[in-house]
């Protein structure tokens, strides 16, 4: 017994005597040792498809697409393109949609809802309430999401996106971030929890956490109404009758841009800060070009991503619209909740250059962007007790033309300055519920989901202060 | 109703600069120092430096141990005296000698920060130029325990990533027989095996050449100016106090001096070239990624395209095509194929 004990103390000290010599990387070896082999057995029996002619094309098509002349030119034509699709096409089944739920569906509602004698809060709190804020985020989210990711999955597919990635990378590379985030950038301009989603690409933890919270500075599809109106009211009528478009359109991509120097900016700060102890690695790979499947890329994009998408939008704006029916209709004392939290909220909306109402709407809101200006138009007119226009307290609407918006938003104390930091508050201001959530989802980190909410919302704060502030100082209001 | 904007500026900015302060004070190495500067602390940098002076067959005085920590005199004096009545180390005429009870304990501080030196290589995304400072902090707190976690959980490492031994939970070390390499004479071949990271302005230095542990060097000239020499291809001239703190150990009879190792980096696009391996320096989730893509050696390689920028490269390999960036491909060592 005792030999033999003897004996295995023995070995165990020659054994941690040889683990000196051989020195660190034993166990690298021995793995490269299996590969190879692994390798070299592949080679003889593998038998590979001539694939010579697709090479090349694949070759020379790369050759055009990373070339250094019309690499960028063919990035920004195929985004221009997909994008103005997107808004353009949109707004026909939009229109429709809104027309369908809103001016059909709701009166029909209303009305069986009246004959059976519904008592007027459920029916206030179910149908003013829950099925308008549903209603209006399907109208609004549907469609451009329906054209949007089914496109985008098809340049996936052809083997494009890869490419961009690849020519992007050397910017992304300065901020610390992959160069596949230009992908999940351009993807969270379609809908950041799809972008966020999409970070799934990505295989380096570090450069995931960092597209992941930057993402939200990608101006999604709910946001892009909203800042055209607001252009369109505020900027455009700044100049020309005839430059109107034109400047409210620049106006708006130069917000659109602001966003992409924010992704940069914060994802620098983010990789050099909290983010610099995670693990970093990098690898692209470059797939052979191939057809798009067409009618598999439009079924798994519309079942993958917009629905999805969509039903998440919908659960989390059920909710939401009744708090802001509820919020509308009751009262404390004689006041109504609403109209109490923009009175103290309005001192430090005035201070940011935004007022009560605009910071009230962006927190019932919190679960859609798409509801931010029906709820603004809804509180403004039920704030300074307008009549004639809406549908009653706690009833989101939103007007046919501009200009009544515009007279409606200018009744409430808005000038250019509230116009312009609307703009850049519905840029910079916390995700929407269902991204929070999907951050939640893929990151499985409450600090990580923190900081995604939160940091935008501070960006939102100081930079909205800054401008108004100088803003002011120049005017000498 | 609208506040002052002049004001309320002026606010803002006392209130970021109040800020940034408080952060600054929070972080900063002074505050730090002074608490992790405990005793403790101070008794094992003392233990630590007093060993690494014998280890390199040097004394250390009194004095030049109270340099060498930034303390002062009579705090030194009174923490020599408090280790010495705990048989830790000896005082004999003003040279400091390490008890063997002494010794251990140095061993084992040296073993923690080794490893965690070898934990941040590995698991973790921070720069090697930052490894060393946050080992200096980690080797106070982390408990035997921990270390022990530590070290079953990196597959029993015997060696730190700059290439030093790191002791076994017995105290049991290897003597490293290494040559600096401002010792070798001309044609010389030998293989980099540890980067002093102390002083830092001088490891920064050899970072920023992107030398590499685990290279093979020739040796093309040296003398009292300047070392000239060959390692994966590329020209490198240092001086002699930088070169000294580059350690190096002759090739054995087994190992073969690869004349034509160049790294990837160098491959242009057409060019073609069987990749030999990938360098030490490339580690953790990196080094296991690159394997996975099928960067072993003896597989073939060709450079097809670049970025508009330069960077990233796309690289045939394998029937698939993977962009690297070029501090990755520097990483990666080739041998050129003419066709």
């Amino acid at each position: 017994m005792v030999e033999i004990k003897d004996k295995a103390s023995e070995i165990i000290d020659l054994a941690s005597e040889l683990r000196w010599q051989v020195g660190d990387d034993f166990h690298d070896r021995l793995t490269e040792g299996i590969y190879a082999d692994a390798a070299t057995i592949t080679e003889r029996v593998e038998q590979k498809p001539d694939r010579k002619i697709s090479y090349s094309f694949d070759r020379a098509l790369d050759k055009i697409l990373t070339s250094g002349t019309f690499g960028f030119p063919i990035m920004i034509l195929v985004l221009a393109v997909i994008l103005w699709i997107t808004i353009q096409g949109a707004n026909y089944p939009s229109g429709a949609l809104a027309v369908l739920l809103l001016d059909i569906v709701y009166p029909f509602l209303k009305d069986i809802s009246s004959n059976l004698g519904i008592y007027w809060w459920i029916d206030g709190l179910l149908i003013d309430g829950v099925y308008m804020a549903v209603a209006w985020v399907i109208a609004v989210m549907l469609p451009p999401m329906a054209i949007f990711f089914p496109l985008f999955t098809l340049l996936e597919d052809f083997g494009y996106l890869p490419r961009v990635a690849f020519n992007l990378d050397s910017l992304f590379k300065r901020a610390g971030a992959h160069g596949k985030q230009a992908l999940t950038m351009s993807m969270g301009w379609g809908c950041n929890a799809a972008g966020v989603v999409a970070t799934r690409i990505i295989d380096s933890p570090r450069e995931r956490l960092i597209a992941i919270i930057t993402n939200n500075f990608s101006l999604c599809n709910g946001r892009w109404p909203t800042q055209i109106l607001i252009a369109t009211i505020f900027i455009g009528a700044l100049v020309p009758s005839g430059l109107a478009n034109l400047t409210a359109s620049l106006s708006v991509i130069t917000i659109a841009m602001l966003g992409v120097f924010f992704t940069f900016f914060s994802s620098w700060v983010l990789s050099k800060t909290m983010l610099k102890g995670e693990v970093s690695t990098f690898t692209l790979e470059l797939p052979p070009y191939r057809p798009p499947r067409f009618w598999k890329t439009i079924y798994t994009s519309i079942i993958d991503r917009t629905l999805i998408v969509l039903w998440r939008a919908i659960v989390f704006a059920a909710p939401a619209g009744a708090i802001i029916w509820l919020i509308s209709n009751i009262d404390v004392g004689d006041v109504s909740i609403a109209n109490l939290a923009i009175s103290s909220f309005d001192g430090f909306g005035v201070l940011l250059g935004l007022n009560g109402v605009i910071l009230l709407a962006y927190i019932v809101a919190i679960p859609a962007n798409e509801i931010v200006i029906p709820t603004i138009l809804m509180l403004t007119v039920s704030n300074l007790a307008i009549t004639g226009v809406g549908a009653g307290e706690g009833v989101m609407f939103e007007l046919d033309s501009s200009s009544e918006t515009a007279e409606i938003l200018k009744a409430g104390g808005w000038t250019v300055l509230t116009g312009i930091n609307l703009m850049l508050f519905s840029l910079l201001h916390n995700p929407c519920s269902t991204t929070i959530y999907t951050i939640y989802q893929e990151t499985k980190s409450w600090k990580w989901t923190s900081v995604a909410s939160i940091l935008p919302v501070i960006m939102g704060f100081v930079v909205t202060f800054l401008v108004a502030q100088v803003w002011r100082l120049i005017a000498g209001v | 109703m609208t506040p002052d904007p002049g004001i309320a500026l002026i606010v803002f900015f006392i209130l970021v600069f109040v800020g940034v302060l408080l952060w600054k004070i929070i972080k900063s190495p002074f505050l730090l120092q002074n608490i992790k500067q405990s005793k403790k602390a101070l008794v094992e940098d003392i233990l630590k430096q007093l060993y690494h002076v014998e280890y390199s067959g040097r004394t250390a005085s009194l004095n030049a141990m109270a340099g060498a920590l930034k303390l002062s005199d009579r705090k030194i004096v009174r923490l020599v005296e408090d280790m010495s009545s705990h048989d830790l180390l000896k005082l004999d005429q003003d040279i400091l000698q390490l008890t063997s009870s002494g010794r251990d304990y140095a061993l084992k501080i040296i073993r923690v920060h080794r490893l965690w030196e070898k934990y941040l290589s590995e698991r973790t995304g921070f720069d090697k130029s930052e490894w060393h400072d946050r080992a200096e902090q980690k080797e106070h707190t982390l408990t035997e325990e921990q270390a022990e976690q530590l070290y079953h959980d990196l597959g029993n490492p015997r060696f730190d990533p700059h290439g030093d031994p790191i002791p076994t939970e017995a105290g049991e070390i290897i003597e490293t027989h290494w040559k600096s390499l401002s010792s070798l004479s001309e044609n010389t071949v030998a293989r980099i095996v540890h980067l002093e990271d102390e002083p830092e302005v001088i490891y920064q230095q050899i970072v920023a050449e992107k030398l590499h542990i685990g290279s093979q060097v020739k040796i093309i000239a040296s003398d009292n100016h300047e070392v000239k020499f060959f390692s994966e291809g590329e020209e490198y001239r240092f001086s002699p106090i930088v070169a000294s703190n580059i350690s190096v150990k002759e090739l054995t009879a087994q190992e073969k001096y690869e004349e034509d190792v160049v790294r990837l980096s160098s491959l242009d696009p057409g060019e073609k070239a069987i990749i030999l391996g990938i360098s030490s320096e490339c580690r953790g989730a990196s080094r296991r990624r690159l394997l996975d893509l099928g960067f072993i050696a003896g597989s073939s390689i060709e450079t097809e395209f670049a970025s508009p920028s330069k960077e990233p490269k796309a690289y045939s390999i394998r029937n698939t095509i993977i962009a690297l960036r070029g501090d990755q491909a520097d990483l990666i060592l080739i041998k050129k194929v003419n066709e």
